[in-house]
């Protein structure tokens, strides 16, 4: 870690350090792309409802019916957390390796933080549309004859287009994650953040 | 790739918006969808929201 994270020679848009900067920017990913994702009807896209998902995952169907809002927020709860969790795997283990394997990613810029983010989106896309949906909500829903499909291709009523828009979700997750998390060398010769503009988060 | 940041945001950036444009002509009214019109309405909001964070990276002044 020292040298790509370490606190001695590396400083970060949020916080002081790499797990502390991980977990508000996680968070701050997770809402904004949670929030995208309910108002995705809005674009005429289906709604990315992951709350209420995670919930009906955890109570089941029928509790889930007949307590939308206690599912929503245990299913909320759960969610988030997931979502802090992938962050701070992104930004302690995917960020660094990415950067020691991939050589252009190599040098700790806000762009190469960007594309790592954006890229880390994509794999959990892959994840979400390959496994956590088919292989979880697509049996759950089963009984109420909502299909998932390989891959994400029939979701509801719904064929393909979940699939890119469940890609949208993600990298509405990716680019918060990749802007916010952007740890860079803290010996630079021009002026941070922090200092032009005096207000930092710490 | 940092000198060639705003092009490439730029370029990512129209293309989602052509995609998006070209989505929500096909879209049909609501309560009708279309695979097509949504799925190049989703891919251009990806694109679109791609090229803004790609520029949003290269004009960090922690850069």
């Amino acid at each position: 870690m020292e040298g790509e994270h370490g606190t001695s020679d590396v400083k970060f848009l949020i916080g002081r350090n790499a797990g502390k900067s991980a977990v508000i920017a996680a968070f701050i990913a997770t809402h904004v792309a949670t929030m995208a994702g309910l108002w995705f009807d809005g674009a005429r896209l289906p709604k990315f409802d992951f709350n209420n998902l995670n919930g009906y995952l955890v109570l089941g169907l029928s509790y889930g019916f007949a307590n939308p809002a206690i599912n929503f927020v245990v299913g909320g709860v759960i969610h988030y957390t997931s979502g802090i969790i992938w962050g701070v795997i992104f930004a302690l283990i995917f960020h660094p390796a990415l950067g020691r394997f991939v050589k252009p990613l190599h040098a700790l810029t806000p762009v190469n933080n960007f594309i790592k983010g954006v890229i880390w989106g994509a794999v959990l896309w892959i994840i979400s549309s390959a496994f956590w949906m088919p292989l979880l909500i697509g049996p759950l829903f089963q009984p109420i004859n909502v299909g998932v499909g390989p891959f994400l291709t029939s979701f509801g009523p719904y064929g393909i287009q979940a699939l890119f828009t469940n890609l949208f979700w993600h990298t509405i997750y990716g680019v918060n994650l990749g802007l916010l998390f952007s740890p860079t060398p803290a010996g630079g010769s021009r002026g941070t953040w922090r200092s032009s503009s005096g207000v930092g988060v710490r | 790739m940092e000198m060639k940041a705003p092009l490439v945001a730029a370029g990512i950036f129209l293309l989602g918006l052509v995609l998006l444009a070209v989505g929500a002509l096909i879209e049909p009214p609501r309560p009708q969808i279309s695979q097509s019109g949504e799925s190049l309405i989703a891919l251009g909001l990806t694109f679109i929201v791609v090229g803004v964070g790609f520029f949003l990276a290269w004009a960090n002044p922690t850069a």
